[in-house]
């Protein structure tokens, strides 16, 4: 009697389907979270969706094409608020990236033992502290008669200003809040990349050179790039969805002089409550993160040869 | 005997009947647990501010819960989402079971059907005081804060009216002995004196942050008063007519006795200035009475005194707001009336003492009548006089406001930092809001010109 040859079996639990099972919480979050919400918007993009209006539902918020595209394409308001928020970018991000380089730098240096322990640990404070709560100590920071940046002026012989009560000071003040909120987070992506840095090649271009900026320039700059390259999509995304500290210091004002693109849209979508021109608003902004991201990619990033 | 019995009680009985609606026990006297037995242990959802008016009634709230057996569930929000909790919840068919609604949400409210008209309520006699009085409300406030096409909705819950609040004791020091009468009078003759810009000590301070501070508490508290509005009566703009324009120059006139940065200031802002004697005069809402007697809040005690808003070329028409609460229609049937019977308490005459003395303002006209209530709390004559004569439409309440508010709001503070001039600013607005007022359907016939 010949032995049974064994069935080849494809079991649910294990085998092929092991991956499918380790990924499958992540992407089904993944799909509720994220794929669906956008999807959703994608699709409210193209039907007049106004959840304040009898008139919209009734006609079950009736498909229309590019208009609201087209709409916000033609709104000054919208295309004024994300110039603004270039500018907000172009003025925070580089500064961003001097001072997280410079810390990252400073902490990477041998030494220190339990204060560079300290630093590494204080930097995680402000990316812990919530955004609405950013903006509350703006608030107070920026106060004119009893906040410390005055008494800071005060004692360097400048006189008080008004921050949040002119264009100028109130950008500035949101500028101070997301350098103060965001620069640890540039310094410890950076010090993970100068951390890859091989110690034995460091060590060799030290003996090689005396000079700080060919040894950064030459060695650890070509760690730092995938870093920089994340901190450049990581930033560009979230400054176009800034919102909290901005809305709570200013709200958008004076006039629209912190009138940031986030804050228009949550505006057209949660006061006026146009959720379809809201959501080609919010669609177009997505479009433009893909496209600085692949940019920054091609510009910025280069693999490590090891 | 027995038959004769019979027909005496037989008569007596018709006798009562016929009698019935005059005497009746259930009419003559509303006994509230009887009325909300049906309801016992119904729970009721509402969201709350966080201003005095609502932990008034949060203190008062186990009396209620302990005569009806009915939960009174709350959430307190800023008001800057109250708007948005609510219109979401009402979309999404939520818990809601009570809407808290501004002065300027009603029309949204109503015409969405988010809210039941009362008189669906107050059919039904077992869930309805006789003693509901309508009529015992200030009209104003029931026009302005609860009513839509000439329906009732709400009945009014939060009461503001605009006043003076001043510092006396800086007006006696200047050589005033009374606070200005009209908005002229307080530009040229009091703040000049009391404005000493070295000394960080401004006359006047009027809230102005970007929002519906701005919209609201500065825009369009200068129009009316000068004759102007924000719109005519074919629902285009009136803001580039002389009126409206002498309203807004007069804002900007002003703007030197007021401390700079003043479109940074909220209320909080402008209270806490006078409280701490750094302004001498706001116009706030009669609602932040409490905080400036508060000697923890306040340094001014016996200075502070209170007078109507002061009068303009076209009259004293002070700024009007206030909250209403109304029924949500989402919510069940049991829950809508003992949603009603709520409702009815909160504003009735009968809680009008306890909620005044725990830090309300009631709507209702009696209290104000009783002499302690009137020597006790020195905003209620100037806030009777307020509400004796005013315009409703003080902002529009019809469902494009909220829209309409964030274009004033962005453009109105620019013309306060003369970005742009008020006719420049005036333009902007105009456009924006008559594009607006077109997409509704205001102006091809399609919808009721109503505000």
């Amino acid at each position: 009697m010949s032995e049974a040859k064994p069935t080849r079996r494809h079991h649910l639990g294990y085998g092929r389907w092991t991956p499918f099972w380790f990924l499958a919480p992540a992407v089904f979050a993944l799909l509720v979270v994220g794929i669906y919400p956008t999807l959703f918007a994608l699709a409210t993009s193209f039907r007049r969706y106004n959840i304040t209006r009898r008139s919209d539902m009734l006609d079950g918020f009736p498909f229309i094409g590019f208009d609201n595209y087209l709409t916000v394409l033609s709104d000054r308001t919208f295309w004024d608020s994300l110039l603004l928020t270039g500018q907000f970018y172009l003025t925070v991000v580089p500064i961003q990236i001097v001072l997280g380089m410079a810390i990252a730098l400073m902490l990477h240096r041998p030494g220190w033992g339990f204060l560079r322990t300290l630093t590494r640990v204080s930097l995680v404070v402000p990316l812990a502290t919530t955004y609405a709560v950013v903006g509350l100590i703006g608030r107070l920071i920026f106060n004119r008669d009893f906040g410390v940046a005055n008494q800071f002026m005060g004692w360097v012989g400048i006189s008080s200003s008004d921050w949040l009560g002119n264009p100028t000071g109130a950008f500035i003040a949101i500028v101070v809040m997301d350098i103060w909120q965001w620069t640890p987070f540039v310094a410890l992506i950076f010090l993970a990349g100068l951390s890859m840095v091989p110690v034995d090649i460091e060590e060799a271009a030290r003996l090689e050179t005396k000079s700080h900026w060919a040894l950064l320039r030459y060695v650890q700059l070509p760690y730092l790039l995938p870093g920089l390259t994340a901190v450049l999509i990581l930033r560009s995304a979230d400054v176009l969805k800034l919102f909290d500290m901005v809305f709570v210091m200013t709200r958008g004002g004076p006039g629209a002089a912190t009138d940031l693109v986030s804050i228009y849209v949550q505006r057209v979508g949660f006061k006026v409550f146009d959720l379809g021109l809201a959501s080609a608003q919010a669609v177009m902004l997505l479009v433009l993160t893909i496209v600085l991201s692949r940019i920054y990619i091609r510009i910025f990033y280069r693999e490590i040869e090891a | 005997m027995k038959k004769q019995l019979t027909s005496i009680l037989g008569a007596c009985a018709l006798a009562a009947s016929m009698l019935g609606p005059i005497t009746s026990p259930v009419q003559a006297e509303w006994d509230i647990a009887k009325a909300a037995a049906p309801f016992k242990g119904e729970q009721i959802n509402v969201i709350f501010l966080d201003r005095p008016g609502y932990r008034a009634i949060i203190k008062l709230l186990p009396e209620f819960e302990k005569k009806t057996g009915i939960k009174v569930n709350y959430e307190i929000a800023p008001y800057e989402n109250t708007r948005e909790k609510q219109v979401l919840n009402f979309n999404a068919k939520g818990d809601l079971t009570l809407a808290l609604v501004d002065l300027v949400w009603i029309g949204e409210f109503a015409e969405n059907g988010w809210i039941e008209p009362i008189e669906k309520l107050s059919a039904d006699a077992a869930i309805t005081d006789p003693g509901l009085n309508l009529k015992g409300f200030f009209p104003l406030l029931l026009d302005a804060f609860g009513s839509w096409g000439g329906k009732v909705y709400g009945l009014p819950f939060d009461n503001y009216s605009g006043l003076l609040f001043y510092n006396q004791c800086q007006l006696k020091e200047a050589g005033f002995d009374k606070p200005p009468a009209t908005w002229a009078e307080l530009k040229d003759v009091y703040a000049p004196k009391l404005t000493i810009a070295d000394k960080k000590q401004y006359g006047y301070a009027l809230q102005s942050l970007r929002g519906e501070t701005q919209s609201c508490d500065s825009f369009m508290r200068v129009l009316w008063p000068f004759g102007g509005s924000l719109l005519d009566k074919n629902f285009k703009s009136n803001l580039l007519s002389p009126q409206s324009q002498a309203g807004l120059k007069f804002r900007q006139d002003l703007a030197k006795s007021m401390p700079p940065g003043i479109v940074s200031y909220d209320h909080s802002e402008a209270v806490n200035a006078l409280a701490q004697g750094q302004v001498s005069m706001i116009t706030e809402w009669s609602a932040f009475y409490g905080t400036l007697t508060d000697p923890a809040t306040s340094k001014l005690g016996d200075c502070l005194a209170v007078a109507p808003e002061p009068a303009g070329p076209a009259g004293r028409l002070p700024a009007l707001g206030g909250f209403s609460l109304a029924v949500a229609s989402q919510a069940t049937e049991a829950q809508k009336k003992a949603s009603w019977i709520f409702i009815q308490w909160a504003t009735s005459e009968e809680i009008a003492r306890p909620y005044v003395e725990a830090g309300g303002v009631s709507g209702r006209m009696s209290i104000y009548e009783q002499p302690d209530i009137k020597a006790k709390y020195k905003f209620v004559e100037p806030m009777v006089a307020s509400w004796q004569k005013g315009v409703p439409e003080f902002r529009p309440r019809f469902p494009a406001w909220p829209a309409i508010s964030e274009v004033i709001a962005e453009w109105g503070t620019k013309m306060q930092l003369n970005e742009v001039t008020t006719e420049e600013g005036a333009k902007q607005i105009s456009t924006r809001m008559e594009d607006i007022l077109k997409k509704e359907g205001y102006y091809d016939g399609k919808k009721e010109l109503r505000q």
